[in-house]
């Protein structure tokens, strides 16, 4: 048997009922979901009738909870199954929800509370006021142990194939803190400026703002980022690492996903040669991306990030052969050769001068040669990026006509529509439903296209819409130049003899590990996976390196996740979380298509900073946490840890303690007094807050505009005595903590008004009645009457319509500046679901029902499970720890007769 | 001063800004760093993070410190903390010292950082002070005798004796009556779960004389009470009728009180009490128990009832002696007795005179169930309360009814119930023995509602059930149940320790003048012989420390253990010392 018995909420009735079966010497599992003991009680301001402060009662309980040798306590965690074991005990499944802070570590310093970029309601404010993702729940909390509330991954972070998490820069850039914004996204790629600008932003098509307009610009961000660094820093701020590995990696190939894996490898320490067959590296980021959308000074800065680590870059190193390289000494090789061969349309004609590969085209221009398009008419032929590209190359040298021809419809391209927009507004025209059948030209030059026109047919193999040729359609047009972009493969070079590949020519390569053939060799990029996005090739490179170092160090790969993240957030829950999303739109500037179409200049214009942080401002903090890690970043501890999963414990008890508590009745279901509608209309309970010595103002005022209230009107039994809100018993407490805010509130605000609207005074317990009578006595307005209605009266002030019994019964109008709703108490379900064997009996009014009531208080309906405080229906505060102390008492006697059981 | 250099060590705490934000933790530090005796002097972003105990502990093991001074919070809050923190690093948890710069400096003079910086160095200084001169106590553990015993065998008193036995506790109860089972005994239906009082009294009382470590002595009274917590030594005086007088000796080692109240009894004339039919609420739930088919009083029928409520309850006005408290259960038991009286005799109709309804809770459905059953509430004004006429052979009683705006309404009643509250047992006798401090209410006074709301400030004596103020019955069993959990934490252990802060006498200066020993209020000091004179001498573990013995003795011959003289006077040095400095 693990314990005597587990105490499941450590409220008030849970740490005294624990606290009581501890100093008997019976061993408790105590367990309590909140991130702190003290339960409702310790958001308390004082408690009546003696006006103890709440703190000064709970704290020494919750300390003494905490160390008591004979309680163990598990905070943040849920009891999930309660099940009999057969021998008179239970077995008890208790979750560790994941706070993603090692407690161990944890010296509760709010260091990171401090750095958090996010922040929510405060729930322990009653959502007055807002706290930090990374929070510890607040001062007096035991333990004193940070957690950080993740709901999931970002849409956007989990739509990277490079696991950059946008949600985290663009929460950075919202704070103005660029340069850490910048660091984010370098810890997880090294080409920022690149992925700024040529990135086809698979998150800002996942962005839940999308659904409802004013999206951060994610990817103009991140290039604003990066210009904003790169302006301030020419050259990396580091240097190589320090720790030096002596395995060696060599890397074929200086694209991104060669560049992606040097880059990690060399931070890990290891000397990294990057072999680099053309004359420059950067692959196609260098070769095929045009100016006007990728500056190449960008992409040099961005390598310098790589090379800056010690990377060595072999250019015009064309690797031949894997075993020469081994020779060489290499440990580990990565093959990210990427598919440099143009696919070609294989039609008559293709070798005239005047046809030419996009990627020759673009390759032609990128490094320099002067070409002269003026006046002349050109076709692209594609619908993908490298078309569209080439087709917007043409335009800005000089041709009078770009035609870009594709065989199927505009939704089956494969560009990116914001491209293909762009070289709309520029001029570029399309032809649909159009493939070239021949090119025809004399003396060996290109003078025409032939093409035939295209119609839909059913849907091919890989679900896209086929096409065929219309018979009689052939039709032939002028054309100077024809630019033959519709794929890429892998090249025929001698190293792929000694590389395993499959039928398409990519290498194959475990697509977990990337790993090939051979253990020491690695595959990454598009020469694995065909033709893919930059980000994905260096999210492949990253992957690599992660694998390639484990296998290095001589570790197991399987087993273990690469990046393991959170589920993805559901855009729905995200959307349901606010009811209004205020924004502040900004437009992504661009050159007039008329004026950029005259050089190779950027298209895009930057963001301001101000721009910038209004754009970032639109983001939902769909994962509400951004994961920025700065929490992680200042933790001096170490104890931040995004990879802390649910864990679930079994344990053997003997018996079970339900002290689940309480729910306050939800104000908004009065919809006639108007909370959660007027901001002047509050709960008790946000009232209590205010007054609280952890207030979050150090005055009492009015959430509506921050006035000092002067005239405050108590509406009691809110959800209490109320059929047909479904609760028809009293509350038991709103009338006393009522009486104890207005005393509070007369403390406070010496000249306010206080009227209390009541049925009747419940001030029944020792010494509440003469509470009562000394709050009267202090000049506190008593009206007897029911209040109907609410309303607003203009400035913010509120109308209360009641029947004002002792002057006759009649109906009256009355006007307050702040309307307090005394909420009342009501039973949640938690505790109802956890036995797995046995119903826990509720009462009528859901509470756990006490079916031993006037002898056996505690008793439930299930042997060996006892219930104390307000899980059975309302209590105060000291009839809250006698139940406790019964259920201690009740508990104790039933596993003391369960031992002398045979 | 002290013989071998002493080692203290600081700690001052920022509190997370608590401390901090109003106080200049760091200036603090290097205020008492160079202090006499100070060995270590960090301060911590909290002091009492488990890491910053750790540090603590590793600090007083490899500095070899035997002193230590937190400069933190309220004592109330870590006191505990901190001392286990000193036993688990291995030093004596009494040579600990809490400096309260929290409470006394950074949140009372928020408005003067300069000044709470101020006082909280000399704040720390003179804790450094005590901790120099705090020698090494040890707890004076008494062991605990693991019997109880229960004074009233009602309800409460029962519940309790029987869950003590099933705990392995040896229980004597005592009851002054000739039969057990208290008030519930001669109740009928009982609300809210329908159970036969009678029934219920005689099932306790059967399943307490089932267990054999349970004695019951009926007729039989707590006449002497010696000893202490753990210890004490008890004579009961058993008076059988037509049989003599015996006293039996007992050792228990917890007492619960468990005496339960007494119905109030009106005035003569209060509301025409004393008139035939006018009745208390107790005698006329004796009349539904007993009605058969008609519901009778003094041979005549009775149709019409008039309940009275808050008679002997929420008093107000000028005098001493009201009973200014609301009775609690008397709301829910009248509402149930209605619905009782309807239910048994159709045609009966009750009328209510009230002033709040206070069905509180879960019993808001009797109150609820008694106005279906026709039960018609009249609310008076507790200035205008209602007055009972008679006329002829009937009464009315005449009330101006709020609910009805104010209007004089007259309803006539055979019967007029007072519903009577409940108001303190008289028990002056045992109140003496046991030294139990009474309320205002004259209801035995719990230490505090919420932290020790079964416990007396007489260790080792607990108050159950409706001695310590109204209660029903099922609220007097939780209770009562509460208050065996705590005596059984006392008792399973075998024994008690107490802190040792207590007075002692130093013999040698002594003369025994014997001022000390009528200012001590606890009876811990007694005249002994040492060598060839008497002194006085502190009982231990009656002693509470509260210092009352020092200033009579005109040798300073007492002193008080933690706040010695020496201790006293070198704190005042300090600050004194700065005070002037500041000025």
């Amino acid at each position: 048997m693990d314990y005597d018995v587990m105490v499941v909420g450590a409220g008030i009735a849970g740490m005294e009922a624990a606290v009581s079966l501890g100093d008997m010497g019976y061993r408790v599992l105590l367990v309590e979901k909140e991130p702190s003991i003290g339960g409702k009680m310790i958001l308390l301001s004082k408690v009546f009738p003696t006006l103890d402060c709440a703190s000064c009662i709970s704290t020494p309980k919750m300390a003494l909870s905490a160390s008591h040798a004979n309680i163990d306590l598990r905070v943040f965690s849920e009891v999930r199954e309660v099940r009999r074991d057969g021998a008179g005990g239970f077995r008890v499944r208790v979750a560790r929800k994941p706070a993603f802070v090692d407690f161990a570590k944890c010296t509760g310093c709010q260091d990171c509370e401090k750095a958090c970029t996010v922040t929510v309601p405060d729930e322990y404010n009653e959502n007055l006021v807002s706290r930090r993702v990374a929070h510890i729940a607040f001062p007096q909390a035991v333990p004193k142990k940070a957690v950080l509330d993740r709901a999931g991954t970002s849409p956007c972070t989990a739509a990277c194939p490079a696991g950059i998490k946008a949600n985290g820069y663009i929460s950075l850039i919202r704070q103005g803190e660029f340069a850490r914004a910048f660091q984010l996204v370098l810890d997880d790629a090294p080409l920022v400026g690149t992925l700024g600008r040529a990135c086809y932003a698979p998150c800002q098509r996942e962005c839940t703002r999308e659904e409802i307009g004013d999206a951060p610009h994610i990817r103009h961000l991140k290039r604003f980022v990066a210009d904003w660094y790169y302006e301030r820093h020419p050259e990396p701020e580091y240097g190589p690492p320090e720790k030096k590995l002596d395995k060696r990696v060599a890397i074929i190939g200086s694209g991104p996903a060669g560049l992606s894996a040097a880059y990690f490898l060399a931070r890990r320490g290891y000397p990294v040669t990057v072999f680099e067959a053309g004359p420059e590296p950067g692959g196609m980021l260098r070769s095929s991306l045009p100016d006007y959308r990728l500056p190449k000074d960008v992409v040099d800065r961005d390598i310098h990030n790589v090379t800056a680590l010690g990377v060595e870059v072999r250019v015009n190193a064309r690797v031949d052969s894997l075993a020469g390289l081994r020779e060489q000494r290499f440990d580990a090789v990565l093959a990210a050769i990427g598919t440099p061969k143009p696919k070609k349309l294989l039609v008559p004609g293709e070798d005239l001068a005047g046809v030419v590969s996009g990627i020759e085209f673009l390759a032609e221009v990128l490094c320099g040669q002067k070409l002269d398009l003026a006046g002349r008419r050109v076709a692209v032929i594609g619908g993908g990026n490298v078309a569209i590209d080439a087709a917007r190359t043409a335009l800005r040298l000089g041709a009078a006509k770009v035609v870009l021809q594709y065989r199927r419809s505009r939704a089956e391209m494969p560009a990116s529509p914001e491209e293909l927009a762009a070289a709309e507004a520029e001029g570029v025209e399309l032809a649909l439903l159009s493939n070239p059948v021949a090119f025809e030209g004399e003396a060996g030059r290109l003078q025409r296209v032939r093409s035939v026109r295209m119609k839909p047919a059913e849907a091919g193999a890989d679900g896209r819409r086929r096409t065929v040729p219309v018979p009689g359609s052939e039709s032939a047009a002028e054309f100077d130049l024809a630019v033959v972009a519709i794929g890429l493969s892998a090249e025929a070079a001698a190293l792929r003899r000694e590389l395993p590949l499959a039928r398409d020519g990519s290498i194959q390569a475990d697509p977990r590990t990337l790993q090939a053939d051979r253990p020491w060799l690695f595959a990454a990029g598009d020469a694995v996976t065909g033709p893919a996005m930059i980000v994905q090739a260096m999210g492949l490179g990253k992957r690599a390196a992660f694998y390639m170092d484990r296998w290095l160090r001589g570790e197991a790969l399987d087993r273990v996740e690469f990046e393991p993240r959170l589920p993805v957030v559901d855009k729905k829950e995200v959307l349901a979380r606010q009811t209004e999303y205020p924004a502040r739109s900004v437009t992504k500037g661009e050159r007039h298509p008329q004026e950029r179409i005259k050089d190779f200049d950027e298209v895009e214009l930057p963001f301001r900073p101000d721009e910038a942080v209004a754009s970032a401002a639109n983001c939902l903090n769909c994962g509400i946490c951004s994961e920025c890690q700065e929490c992680k970043r200042v933790c001096p501890a170490d104890a931040i840890d995004f990879d802390q999963r649910e864990r679930v414990d079994e344990y053997a008890v003997r018996s079970v303690v339900v002290a689940t508590g309480f729910r306050l009745f939800p104000a908004e279901l009065m919809e006639t007094f108007g909370y959660g509608k007027y901001p002047n209309v509050i709960t008790a309970m946000q009232m209590d807050r205010l007054v609280a010595p952890t207030r979050p103002y150090n005055y009492v005022l009015r959430p509506g505009d921050g006035k000092a209230p002067a005239n405050i009107a108590y509406v009691f039994c809110t959800g209490s005595r109320d059929r047909t809100k479904n609760n028809p018993i009293c509350s038991r407490v709103c009338c006393m903590y009522s009486l104890k805010q207005a005393q509070l509130l007369l403390g406070a605000l010496p000249v306010a008004d206080i009227t209390i609207y009541n049925i009747d005074i419940r001030a029944f317990g020792k010494g509440y009645d003469e509470f009562f009578e000394q709050t009267r006595a202090m000049g506190v307005r008593f009206v007897k009457g029911k209040v109907a209605r609410v309303s607003e009266a203009g400035n913010g002030n509120l109308k209360v319509r009641y029947e004002d019994i002792d002057a006759g019964g009649t109906v009256q109008e009355a006007e307050h500046d702040l309307v307090v709703l005394s909420v009342g108490i009501v039973a949640h379900d938690e505790c109802r679901g956890l036995f797995a064997d046995a119903e826990l009996q509720l009462d009528e009014t859901l509470f756990v029902a006490q079916p031993g009531k006037q002898v056996d208080p505690a008793r439930t309906s299930i042997p060996g499970v006892f219930s104390a405080g307000t899980a059975t229906g309302p209590l105060d505060i000291p009839d809250s720890i006698l139940s406790a102390g019964a259920a201690a008492a009740q508990t104790a006697a039933y596993i003391e007769r369960m031992k002398r059981k045979p | 001063m002290e013989e071998k250099k002493r080692k203290i060590g600081v700690y001052i705490c920022h509190c997370g800004g608590n401390i901090s934000d109003h106080v200049d933790v760091e200036e603090v530090r290097r205020r008492i760093e160079k202090e006499y005796g100070v060995t270590v002097a960090k301060t911590s972003m909290f002091t009492c993070s488990d890491a910053s105990q750790t540090e603590m502990m590793k600090d007083i093991q490899e500095q070899g410190l035997d002193g230590m001074v937190v400069a933190s919070c309220s004592p109330k809050l870590h006191l505990t903390t901190f001392r286990n923190m000193s036993t688990r690093a291995g030093l004596n948890p009494f040579q600990y010292v809490q400096v309260n710069i929290r409470e006394q400096c950074s949140w009372a003079h928020s408005d003067d950082h300069e000044g709470a910086t101020c006082k909280a160095a000399n704040l720390v200084g003179a804790g450094i002070e005590k901790a120099l001169r705090q020698e090494a106590l040890q707890p004076i553990r008494v062991t605990s005798v693991k019997k109880v015993l229960v004074i009233g065998a009602g309800i409460a008193g029962l519940r309790a004796a029987i869950e003590l036995a099933d705990l392995g506790v040896e229980v004597f109860v005592v009851e002054r009556e000739a039969s057990g089972g208290g008030q519930v005994a001669a109740l009928g239906e009982m609300f809210p779960a329908g159970k036969v009082g009678s029934e219920l009294a005689a099932s306790l009382l059967a399943e307490a004389r089932r267990r054999p470590n349970v004695t019951l002595f009926l007729n039989a009274e707590l006449a002497e009470k010696s000893g202490h917590i753990g210890e004490f030594e008890l004579a009961i005086r058993v008076r059988p009728p037509g049989a003599a007088e015996e006293t039996v000796r007992i050792q228990v080692g917890a007492i619960l009180v468990a005496t339960g109240f007494a119905e109030y009894e009106p005035k003569p004339g209060e509301y025409a009490f004393g008139q035939p039919g006018v009745v208390t609420l107790s005698q006329f739930e004796k009349l539904l128990q007993e009605g058969d088919g008609r519901l009778l009083h003094q041979g005549r029928e009775v149709r019409t009832v008039a309940f009275i409520y808050c008679v002997g309850s929420r008093q107000c006005g000028e005098g001493e002696d009201l009973n200014r408290w609301c009775s609690r259960y008397c709301c829910s038991a009248a509402c149930h007795q209605a619905v009782l009286a309807a239910r048994k005799f159709p045609g009966v109709r009750s009328y209510h005179f009230y002033r709040d309804m206070r069905t509180y809770g879960k019993f808001e459905t009797i109150y609820e169930e008694a106005g279906k059953a026709g039960a018609v509430f009249l609310r008076f004004h507790e200035e205008r309360p209602p007055r009972v006429e008679r006329d002829g052979d009937s009464l009315r009683v005449v009330v101006q009814d709020l609910l009805t705006g104010g209007d004089e309404v007259a309803v006539a009643a055979d019967l007029v119930v007072l519903v009577t509250g409940m108001t303190a047992r008289p028990n002056d006798a045992l109140t003496r023995v046991l030294k139990l401090p009474l309320g205002a209410d004259r209801f035995y006074n719990e230490i505090h509602p919420k932290l020790r709301p079964v416990e007396t400030v007489i260790d080792g004596v607990y108050i159950a059930g409706a001695c310590q103020g109204p209660k029903n019955a099922g609220e007097s069993v939780v209770s009562s149940l509460s208050a065996v959990a705590k005596a059984a934490a006392l008792l399973i252990k075998g024994y008690v320790d107490l802190q040792p802060f207590v007075a002692y006498v130093q013999a040698d200066t002594c003369t025994w003048c014997g001022k000390c020993q009528p200012a001590c209020p606890y009876g811990a000091i007694e005249k002994v012989a040492y060598g060839d004179k008497e002194v006085a001498r502190v009982v231990d573990v009656l002693c509470k420390g509260c210092g009352a013995c020092l200033p009579p003795c005109p040798v300073d011959a007492t002193q008080l253990k933690g706040y010695t003289d020496g201790q006293v006077e070198a704190m005042i040095d300090v600050l004194a010392r700065e005070a002037e400095h500041e000025r």
